[in-house]
């Protein structure tokens, strides 16, 4: 009986490791060809297609990418701080939020969680939001522009409610009431300690979704000092595109631009930092998954 | 009781607390940026203190520029780097003469035609902004986000109004009144041949003139270089292939949407091409030169551009490109393959229809959101008419940015160091050609221009402003079945044309094609009659 098993259990191991290890490859390829493609030299990827050794190694996409370097610093700067600051923010106040929310002492929880709930179903759209910004708020311009729309993400509030609902019993909230904790108390010392999985979760979220922004500095910031990363590059390939496409160019050539490689070696650039972001959260991650899995 | 009371008011105490943290956050982020910002608030203020020591300082204008104010230019693309040490110049000058200063914007190349719509349609102050056909010109114009300025241009710009010669001003006009000020420099953008010269003379080929002998360069290319792809392509077969094809196989007045066929000589007379017999030998012709290996077998899923692929020795010819454009090749590919040689041959000389661009192509206009309206204009007559303004945002700095050598324009330093290269302010539109400097580069353009200066013919198709809000719905059904199954049909990759041919007409009958077709007729007709083209 237990030589059967271990046995059972050796080929289940080596089965499970090779679909692993097969998986994780496919996953990386692309990945591969990315970080190859970066290192070849424009023509050869027109004319020769991606290949995983560069057929012709150049360094171009990256001195496109970096030809202006203080633009670029300054643009990781500004996401950096952006991300940092934000997530940090968008944090407090959500798990404050998904805190309050949750409370069954609180009598118009439902009314507020509601409040909230509808604006992911129904907004003003893309102008009246816009004219909100400019014209009332006066933010163009702004690093706050770029911090402020995030802080407070409809889903992530109502999935902070609901770790925190499931990770903190109220008989917990109730017996720390008791001891002489007043509301701040048990926010700070019960209900962040006990729903970390969860906050990892959510920080990881937002801190994602304020690196990949572009959109609102495309839309808000015309001070080119004050560009997030992604738009910087993204308008470095839309600028590319757009002058071979126009034919605006006037005699004074620019330079024949690498495009392709260009990107690739953007996307290196980008992803880069965010990668190391993973390895420190994910413990947290996948306590997140299980939680609620061994409460039933 | 008591106690739930006590309850709702620290509920409603946190509440405000979580408001006055949010409030507090806003302001506090707002004021840290606002002491970044350099030249741009520092503009603003500028003025108000200034303002009073300068009245009366130009007497001879009729508008009135006692108060002063400050404007808000916009223009697409990317800002040059030097732009606040121009923008700093251009507001000394222009507080002295003007009583005003000036705030140089741009959309960048990112979604510029939606941040386009939200700069006209949110009611933001915009003083003046970049119009060109392909930004919707016409149809902003007609939909009232302009101001009119027939009557303001006498009066705040009478120099610019006689600059700019009177047919120029009729040429823009919607609905018989003129909402931008037009370019004046006069360039083309007609297409031409372009193939690599040093094979032809290799193998000896016929110098392409017309799609047949065109099509004998590509035949003897795939002969002879069997590793090179004759036709450079990419998956726009619309635009780079058959609107291209058309125009040298036969006289379209102009790239016709929805398959609406109107010849140059006959503007008056409205036909189907999608169907026609024409259509079909058009493509019969496309599946040829697809059979033959002209063009790569998976054309739709190529997204180099045509002039990467020529550069990069992958492809030998393309079938149409602007002499600007081709220039631009040629330097690019100067510096990559000094042996490889380029040749070129305008559509025109073939043809006949040199047609300079529409003075609709570029040109400034002031949004109805601007309430200095008679300022906003005679600053852009200063722009165009005034050479110091001028040379300062087209050309830079002279001695620090550019130098004049010969009479030609000279590049200090190259595009990467240099904060301000040639028109780095994208000012195609107050181009003066009194004023402008070329670099040595451009003689080519220039030779090709001169040429087609001899057989010029007025563009007859631009002017027209197309009104789709009865047919939109259609036109964006009809859309994609253009791109499911014309699409295919004109890389040549459907093995019956004739069918697929049919297969699409029935389609694209039940999109509503014959609805649009009708409907675009009607009002083209109309405009044909209304401004008496022949």
């Amino acid at each position: 009986m237990k030589i059967k098993d271990d046995n059972y259990m050796k080929w289940f191991r080596l089965i499970a490791f090779v679909v692993i290890l097969l998986t994780t490859l496919v996953c990386l390829f692309p990945f591969l060809l990315i970080i190859s493609a970066s290192f070849t030299q424009n023509e050869s990827i027109i004319k020769d297609g991606y290949n995983l050794i560069p057929t012709v190694f150049s360094l171009e996409g990256y001195q496109t990418v970096f030809r202006f370097p203080k633009q670029v610093l300054q643009a990781y700067g500004v996401t950096t701080i952006v991300t940092i600051i934000g997530t940090t923010l968008g944090l407090f106040f959500m798990t404050m939020a998904g805190y309050v929310l949750q409370r069954k002492d609180f009598k118009y929880r439902n009314f507020f969680s509601f409040m909230i709930y509808f604006t992911t179903l129904f907004g003003g759209g893309l102008v009246p939001w816009y004219i909100m910004m400019t014209k009332y708020l006066k933010l163009t311009d702004t690093l706050t522009v770029l911090i402020f729309p995030g802080l407070m993400t409809p889903f992530l509030i109502i999935l902070m409610k609901n770790f925190i609902r499931s990770a903190v019993p109220d008989e917990v909230i109730e017996s720390a009431k008791i001891d002489g904790a007043n509301d701040f108390t048990i926010y700070s010392r019960i209900v962040l300690q006990l729903s970390m999985p969860g906050i990892a979760t959510v920080g990881l979220f937002l801190a994602l979704q304020y690196w990949n922004d572009w959109f609102t500095s495309s839309l808000f910031i015309n001070d080119p000092s004050k560009y997030q990363l992604q738009y910087y590059l993204y308008n470095v390939i839309n600028a590319m595109s757009f002058i071979a496409q126009m034919g605006a160019g006037t005699g004074v050539s620019i330079g024949d631009m690498p495009t392709e490689s260009t990107k690739m070696a953007m996307s290196v650039v980008v992803t880069g930092p965010i990668l190391f972001l993973y390895p420190f959260v994910q413990r947290y991650f996948v306590k997140g998954l299980t939680i609620g899995a061994v409460k039933g | 009781m008591k106690k739930s009371a006590v309850k709702a008011v620290s509920a409603l105490l946190s509440v405000f607390l979580f408001i006055t943290v949010l409030a507090a956050c806003s302001s506090n982020g707002n004021n840290a940026p606002a002491n970044a910002t350099k030249a741009p608030t520092n503009a603003t203020n500028a003025p108000e203190t200034e303002g009073a020591t300068n009245e009366g300082g130009g007497t001879k204008l009729g508008i009135d520029i006692s108060k002063p104010v400050e404007l808000q230019f916009y223009m697409l693309g990317d800002a040059p780097k030097d732009l606040d040490f121009i923008q700093a110049e251009i507001n000394k000058m222009a507080k002295e003469d003007l009583n005003a200063t000036v705030n140089f914007n741009y959309t960048t190349w990112t979604d510029w035609d939606q941040k386009y719509k939200l700069l006209l349609g949110s009611g933001q102050q915009v003083d003046l902004i970049f119009t060109a056909e392909w930004t919707q010109y016409q149809s902003y114009a007609k939909k009232g986000a302009f101001q009119p300025l027939d009557e303001l241009l006498p009066v705040a710009a009478p120099k610019l109004n006689e600059f700019v010669p009177a047919d120029m001003w009729e040429a823009v006009k919607i609905d018989g009144q003129i909402y931008t000020v037009p370019a004046t420099y006069k360039e083309y953008v007609t297409n031409g041949f372009v193939w690599r010269e040093d094979l032809r003379e290799k193998y000896n080929l016929p110098k392409p003139v017309d799609i047949e002998t065109f099509e004998q360069y590509l035949e003897g290319i795939k002969k002879n270089e069997p590793n090179m792809t004759p036709l450079s392509m990419n998956s726009d077969v619309k635009t780079n292939l058959m609107d291209v094809f058309t125009s040298i196989a036969h006289k379209p007045i102009g790239a016709l949407p929805y398959g609406v066929g109107v010849d140059y000589e006959t503007p008056g007379e409205v036909y189907s091409y999608w169907g026609s017999d024409e259509h079909k030998e058009d493509l019969i012709t496309m599946k040829r030169w697809q059979d033959n290996g002209y063009m790569v077998k998976n054309v739709l899923a190529v997204k180099d551009t045509l002039q990467d692929q020529i550069t990069s020795g992958k492809a030998a010819a393309i079938l149409g490109d602007n002499p600007t454009r081709y220039n631009d090749t040629v330097i690019n590919l100067q510096a990559a393959h000094p042996d490889w040689k380029l040749g070129y041959y305008p559509y025109p000389l073939t043809n006949g229809i040199a047609t300079p661009v529409h003075p609709i192509h570029n040109g400034y206009a002031i949004p109805v959101s601007s309430k200095n309206a008679e300022r906003a204009l005679a600053f852009y007559e200063k722009m165009v008419t005034d050479e110091r303004y001028n040379l300062l945002t087209q050309y830079g700095v002279e001695g620090k940015n550019y130098e004049v050598v010969d009479g030609y324009y000279s590049l200090i330093g190259d595009a990467n160091s240099n904060g301000f290269p040639r028109e780095a302010m994208n000012g195609w539109a107050w181009r003066n050609p009194d004023f402008m400097l070329f670099d040595k580069n451009y003689d080519g353009v220039k030779a090709i221009f001169d040429e087609l200066d001899k057989i010029q013919v007025p563009d007859k198709f631009t002017g027209f402003a197309e009104d789709y809000t009865s047919y939109q719905a259609e036109k964006a059904a009809l859309e994609q079945v253009e791109k499911q199954y014309l699409y295919p049909l004109n890389a040549g990759l459907v093995k019956d044309v004739e069918e697929g041919l049919n297969t699409f007409m029935e389609k694209a009958k039940q999109a509503g094609l014959e609805k649009i077709q009708e409907e675009y007729k009607q009002q083209w007709l109309q405009y044909v009659q209304e401004q008496g083209i022949q």
